[in-house]
């Protein structure tokens, strides 16, 4: 499969960013509102975005910043949210496994959840070479990464102007259902996600976000235990 | 300053756990991992997305949860039929807007 026709990975990439970054745009000013609305230098709070690069954390780390939290409290608190990037480090390695060294480093720093979404989505739908799924991940990654810079910091800048026309909460949540939905191929798919959606809701009251992470690591073992029964 | 060394060091420990499979001689999963590893993707995305299409705006009752599982369902079906991101989350967002604008006569 090395001649395929019409494959453009730096464009695919870009435009799939665009999709993702348009989609984040409530989401993105609305954090920037918020971060800016803290008792944290604005600034310092919009640091949040390129030092961690992943919005959840970046709130809960500012939240209790602004709250008066010792530093190291923070620093677990946020590790724990953001647990589940060591799975989407696992998970992508098979497909970097070509890269040199140094790209690889490159590109973990922007392994966020939409990059990873589109990039796994694109690597299972897609066989193509490395150089080509190196192309596409840095294409998407960039842009998106730039998206979230500019979309938080003008969240920052806007914060106490932005209007409360339109009702936005859904818009993220869509958008994380988009990304799902290339994923479920086959039924150990369907099974993985149904489950992780279930625990995921029924433990959402639990702190520092570990219904997600408890959610995702029973969901992936129930997909794993549909793969056997399928080939007992 | 001290907020900002917090930071800092928040995102070193983020681009640590993002890194830990990647950055070795050869990017090699745990063999511990291996089976689960093709479950991760559709795991992590159905946990980051049901809790907040059940309760959008942080409540679960029949006014919130209903209109929000419809969006999704066309939001599924639109991208099925077109298999473009862009076109369903704009139908499942209009769809939500038309039911939420319903709904504010009723109630």
């Amino acid at each position: 499969m090395t001649d395929l026709p019409r494959v453009r990975p730096v464009s695919d990439g870009v435009r799939d960013a665009l999709t993702v970054v348009i989609a984040y745009i409530p989401f993105g000013l609305a954090l920037g509102a918020t971060l800016a609305s803290l008792n944290v230098d604005p600034f310092v709070a919009w640091t949040s975005s390129p030092l961690i690069v992943a919005g959840a954390s970046q709130l809960v780390s500012v939240q209790l910043l602004s709250e008066g939290a010792a530093p190291v409290i923070v620093v677990l608190t946020a590790l724990v949210v953001n647990s589940r990037h060591l799975l989407y480090s696992a998970s992508l390695a098979p497909y970097w496994r070509d890269w040199s060294r140094g790209t690889r480093a490159g590109g973990a720093y922007f392994l966020a959840d939409p990059m990873y979404a589109l990039a796994i989505a694109r690597y299972e739908g897609k066989a193509e070479d490395s150089t080509a799924r190196l192309r596409y991940y840095f294409a998407m990654s960039f842009a998106t990464w730039a998206g979230w810079m500019i979309l938080t910091g003008a969240g920052v800048l806007l914060g106490a102007v932005l209007p409360e026309s339109l009702p936005l909460e859904l818009a993220a949540p869509l958008t994380f259902l988009l990304l799902l939905l290339p994923t479920l191929k086959g039924r150990p798919a369907y099974v993985s996600a149904a489950t992780a959606g279930i625990v995921a809701i029924i433990a959402a009251p639990l702190p520092l976000g570990l219904g997600l992470i408890a959610a995702a690591i029973v969901g992936m073992i129930a997909g794993a235990m549909t793969e056997r029964m399928q080939a007992a | 300053m001290t907020d900002f060394l917090t930071l800092v060091v928040v995102g070193l420990g983020t681009y640590a756990m993002r890194a830990a499979f990647l950055v070795g001689k050869e990017a090699k999963p745990p063999a511990l991992l291996e089976r689960y590893l093709p479950h991760v993707a559709p795991a992590v995305l159905a946990a980051i997305a049901a809790p907040a299409l059940v309760a959008p705006r942080g409540e679960i009752s029949l006014t919130e949860t209903l209109p929000a599982l419809i969006a999704a369902a066309a939001t599924w079906l639109v991208w099925g039929k077109t298999q473009q991101m862009a076109v369903a989350l704009i139908a499942g967002l209009g769809l939500w807007w038309l039911i939420l604008f319903g709904l504010s006569f009723v109630s």
